[in-house]
């Protein structure tokens, strides 16, 4: 990864409006404890399901909560579970890739097939299940989401370092006598990074997703504590006469995810030499 | 291709004893066991009626043990019976001493969530195989920049959301469609013409909520099949000898921008299955994924174990179609030579 095809990806309008989101999201929950003139978990008996209004900008909850203030805190939430599990899912997946990729034979196919084994069970339902019975916590769904989403990264790395290991500027290294951490740390990883970063912009989109589903269904985040899944699924007993406890933190999901689709898209296509030319 | 196909079935045996330890031993990795939520239901359980519950279910035998003899049952495809569920088989029915049948849980969910499943799949075919081709023929136009822009969202916007709101705007407010489960209460003294309006009634909105999410990927996928095959030389000689550009596009480069469509499809197989949890908990349908939700929340270790083994078997049955498939369509692979 370097400043030219960050450069190059953000000279696409949609990939810089994906930056931008990404940015102004992660400004506004750092600061979430400064800006927000609420206590997030702060109930008032006199303020239940207010409509949006000057005092509270996107109305409160049935518990008389401020939800701009939940919302905010619960992007934090949202933010980290997805930074995390990525941060996870990739480290698995490049140790797993490189031993695959740099050793080849046995390890690579040994390898190699417990990603179709974990690719055959559906996410899902493995994750849900882990969750389930591990007792749902932050900490627990960053690892589970983490632990089950590693496999694409894995064959990422392998093919790359596949690639790369024929390239004539590994073998001069090979031939000059370089040692196996030498040859992965100095030329294999490096020359694989791009993709890898790739994949984990689009990876947060995914986990970001993934947590909000899971704090939906009651098994991710758990109250009092706010995330954007578990707002929307309290908002959902109200839909009838609150309108703006289900609109807003799916638009808040819906945004945030799209900033980092539209930014890892951006970033792949400035990566495809084919349609380099084009954008 | 016989031998292709002998060697492809063969494969499927050890990826399924590593899914069945995968999902067996997660299973053990809960603290507690069912005899706790038995307690929880009632105070009153004794200790001694847990260490007997223990012992119905062999919990009190080494985990080795109790691998081996749950594998050796799924190798019969008998998946044992139901804690909550008032002890039904979770996957095939029974026939006790006086004849009763008792229908297994998973026999009971799993045409339903197939059903929708699929005709959810053919509703996202048909709609992005000609939203795919426009993109691709209209390049970096409006057609293909509203298109992108449409796949985008659809990449991004939680199925949940999407769900609550559609439910809410047509099914609530306007009161077009019914919001929850598979026929209404009076379904059995309607008469045929009326049961069908209303099964498809009450299928409207859990089939075309994933078909919108599953769009934007399969209306990807073929635009770009499309513009890598518009590229080929084979395409530019059809061009080149005076081919009309509906034929170019329809009978030469189609047939092989889709081709790979039909792996993405066999991919997309455990995802779709997963996802059945969201949207039949929303509408509740009775589906493997409700069954499983509830399963979970009962810890209700023979349907879960049950439903992530059947799941994943599932997956690589479409994979292996998938993938005979697209052997039977790409002459290249029919007739063994070696793909690229």
């Amino acid at each position: 990864m370097n400043m030219h095809l960050l450069k190059k990806a953000l000279s696409n309008p949609l990939s810089l409006v994906g930056f931008i989101i990404i940015v102004l999201i992660f400004v506004l929950s750092m600061l979430a404890p400064i800006i927000t003139p609420y206590d997030p978990n702060y109930i008032n008996v006199k303020a239940i399901l207010l409509a949006p209004s000057m005092q509270h900008w996107m109305g409160t909850d049935g518990l008389g909560r401020d939800v701009l203030s939940r919302m905010l805190f619960g992007g934090r939430i949202s933010l980290l579970v997805g930074l995390v599990a990525v941060g996870i899912s990739t480290a698995i997946g490049i140790l797993l890739g490189a031993l695959a990729g740099f050793y080849r034979g046995w390890v690579d196919t040994m390898i190699m097939r417990i990603v179709d084994i974990m690719l055959s069970i559906p996410s899902f339902f493995l994750i849900l299940a882990v969750i389930a019975f591990l007792t749902p916590s932050i900490i627990n769904i960053m690892i589970v989401i983490g632990l089950t989403s590693w496999m694409g990264v894995t064959r990422l790395v392998r093919a790359e370092f596949l690639s790369l290991n024929d390239r004539e500027f590994v073998l001069a290294s090979r031939t000059l006598g370089a040692k196996n951490a030498r040859l992965i740390f100095t030329h294999l990883l490096p020359n694989s990074l791009t993709p890898i970063i790739v994949s984990a912009v689009l990876g947060v989109a995914g986990a970001v997703l993934m947590e909000s589903g899971l704090s939906f269904l009651g098994l991710g985040v758990q109250a009092p504590q706010a995330s954007w899944g578990n707002i929307l699924t309290d908002g959902k007993e109200y839909i009838q006469f609150a309108w703006w406890l289900s609109l807003f933190p799916g638009l808040a999901i819906l945004i945030t995810v799209l900033g980092y689709n539209l930014l890892g898209e951006g970033l792949r296509d400035a990566l495809d030499p084919r349609s380099g030319s084009n954008h | 291709m016989l031998k292709y196909l002998i060697k492809r079935v063969l494969w499927m045996v050890p990826m399924l004893i590593g899914i069945s330890l995968i999902s067996f031993f997660i299973m053990h990795l809960a603290p507690g066991d069912i005899t706790n939520n038995e307690a929880a239901f009632n105070p009153k359980a004794s200790e001694e009626s847990r260490q007997k519950l223990r012992e119905m279910y062999h919990l009190d035998k080494p985990i080795i043990i109790q691998y081996s003899l749950w594998l050796k049952r799924m190798v019969t495809l008998d998946f044992g019976k139901s804690f909550a569920s008032h002890q039904k088989p979770v996957f095939w029915q029974t026939v006790d001493a006086d004849g009763n049948v008792t229908e297994g849980l998973i026999q009971q969910a799993l045409p339903i969530t197939l059903m929708i499943n699929l005709i959810g799949l053919a509703i996202t075919l048909t709609l992005a195989i000609p939203l795919g081709i426009i993109a691709a023929r209209k390049y970096q136009d409006w057609q293909d920049r509203s298109i992108t822009l449409f796949n985008f969202i659809g990449f991004s916007i939680p199925s949940f959301w999407l769900s609550l709101l559609l439910m809410y705007w047509l099914g609530v407010v306007n009161n077009w469609f019914p919001i929850s489960g598979l026929h209404s209460l009076n379904y059995d003294s309607l008469d045929t013409w009326h049961k069908i309006k209303d099964s498809l009634s009450h299928l409207f909105l859990p089939v075309v909520i994933p078909s919108i999410t599953g769009l934007a990927g399969i209306t990807l996928f073929v635009k770009n099949g499309m513009l890598d095959v518009l590229q080929q030389d084979y395409i530019t000689t059809a061009r080149a000898k005076g081919l009309g550009e509906h034929k170019v596009v329809y009978t030469h480069a189609l047939r092989n921008a889709l081709l790979p469509l039909i792996t993405i499809v066999g991919l997309s197989i455990p995802g779709l299955i997963g996802g059945s949890v969201i949207a039949e908990t929303i509408f509740a349908i009775p589906g493997m994924g409700k069954l499983f939700y509830d399963a979970i929340l009962m810890r209700d270790f023979p349907v879960v174990m049950g439903i992530l083994t059947i799941g994943s078997a599932l997956t690589l049955i479409g994979n292996l179609l998938a993938d005979v498939a697209y052997a039977w369509a790409d002459p290249r692979v029919r007739r063994g030579v070696a793909r690229a």
